[in-house]
């Protein structure tokens, strides 16, 4: 499995990640991102790479 | 050193196709000293000024539209910035964007009604203008009659008559600014009054530490949103219908393959940048890729050109409606990345929706030379022909 965490002092809310991979981000009440699933592996991996290199602050990983 | 100047000149007055001009730029000078500012065109520079603003400030002397405090939150730095963004962030959230998006929808096909049957229209005029303004007075509970009302304001501040460079746009644009002020003071008594489901009462009913924002407070964000909302959508759609005019293939795409539309969207913004460039003031003597720049200096980090730096895309080129990744700066980054970034690709995403579902295939009317405006990336006239349809 590989664990997804994404950085809330680099966060600024782009919601590029809840949009492209929504099984594996959702936005708070302020539209920064939150994971949802924090292990994936399969199709949520490769939804949470997509995102991982979609975001233009560089705030998330998958590792 | 003249052709980099060249360059920055040719940027500021505004030039069909900047892509060229911004590598240009990039490869000869990545960070050049203009009379205006100093130009940045590497993304990785970029990147570092829209994050650092504690030495790349936002601050009022970044630009000045006519205001006599500062906007909120563009002009206001962290940490202040942060108890701002907090309460206006959850007002613009993709989610939020969605709950209105049924009435942008309704907005768009009546304004195609107009001229659907008529084979020709001015596309800037009687779609790009007055969308976006529609949709501000609509998201603030303005009246729709006050729409020429705005544009003539909203342009008299982004655009002041007479004025060239930064200098002497305080003394064009502040009569326009005191009579938005007023305006706006007269909407919010009107709001406190009949408080109603939009922006202008989510304001007043907002809490900062259970205090209320002040009636300042209040209309230095109307007055960000009246400049920041509603020129951009205008330059962002005229910039996209020339490039889809002239691109019949994607457009072709974005009729064939519907599920496109989010990505082109995000390719479009990158490619073509509608706003160019954004302008902070250095807060100490910092130096920039070798070169010094010295505190109160004018910086311009071009995001136009850290969207084509091949340090990150790859073919920054070529235009792939289907490009990923694509972590573009088309909305700026850091924190004072465009608060209203999910409202824009709403409104885009609507607007090309709709119109391509209604008409599919357009040309530019033959013998248009097209006319970018300066440092916004609107044209002043688009003339559009296409087969007639029956409502």
């Amino acid at each position: 499995m590989t664990h997804v965490e994404v950085d809330p002092d680099r966060c600024v809310g782009h919601g590029r990640c809840y949009t492209l991979a929504p099984k594996v981000f959702d936005a708070d009440d302020v539209g920064h991102a939150i994971v949802i699933a924090e292990e994936v592996s399969g199709e949520l991996e490769t939804e949470g790479r997509d995102a991982e290199r979609n975001c233009p602050e560089g705030a998330i990983t998958l590792s | 050193m003249t052709e980099a100047q060249d360059y920055v000149d040719q940027a500021m007055a505004g030039v069909a196709q900047p892509q060229p001009m911004y590598k240009a730029l990039r490869e000869s000078n990545p960070v050049f000293r203009s009379p205006q500012a100093v130009v940045l065109s590497r993304l990785a520079d970029i990147e570092m000024a829209l994050k650092h603003t504690e030495l790349f400030s936002s601050n009022m002397d970044a630009v000045d539209l006519g205001n006599i405090r500062p906007l909120i939150p563009l002009q206001i730095d962290p940490p202040d910035h942060a108890k701002y963004r907090r309460i206006l962030d959850p007002l613009f959230t993709p989610r939020e964007m969605a709950r209105r998006e049924p009435r942008v929808t309704e907005l768009v096909n009546e304004m195609i009604d107009r001229f659907a049957g008529r084979g020709e229209c001015d596309f800037h005029e009687e779609f790009a203008v007055p969308l976006p303004c529609t949709v501000f007075l609509q998201l603030l509970g303005l009246p729709l009659e006050d729409l020429d009302q705005f544009l003539h304001w909203k342009d008299a501040v982004i655009r002041p008559e007479g004025a060239t460079g930064y200098e002497s746009r305080h003394e064009t644009a502040a009569p326009a600014a005191l009579q938005i002020y007023d305006y706006f003071e007269r909407a919010i008594d009107d709001h406190i009054a009949n408080p109603r489901d939009d922006v202008m009462s989510s304001l007043i009913a907002a809490r900062i530490e259970g205090a209320p924002l002040t009636r300042e407070e209040i209309l230095d964000i109307c007055f960000l949103f009246l400049i920041a909302g509603l020129d951009t959508v205008t330059d962002s759609l005229d910039c996209f219908f020339v490039y889809l005019a002239r691109h019949p293939e994607h457009r072709h795409q974005l009729v064939e393959q519907p599920d496109v539309l989010p990505s082109a969207i995000e390719e479009l913004l990158r490619w073509e940048t509608p706003v160019p460039g954004v302008v902070r003031v250095a807060m100490e003597d910092v130096e920039v890729g070798g070169c010094p720049i010295s505190k109160g200096e004018r910086v311009s980090p071009l995001l136009g050109a850290a969207n084509t730096d091949p340090a990150e895309f790859l073919d920054p080129d070529l235009v792939d409606f289907r490009r990923n990744p694509n972590r573009h700066r088309a909305f700026g980054g850091g924190p004072h990345r465009c608060l209203g970034s999910h409202l824009a690709r709403m409104e885009l995403r609507v607007a090309l929706r709709e119109f391509h579902r209604r008409i599919p295939d357009y040309d530019i009317k033959p013998g248009t030379e097209l006319v970018y405006t300066a440092a916004l990336r609107s044209v002043e006239s688009l003339p559009l022909t296409f087969p007639t349809v029956t409502p």
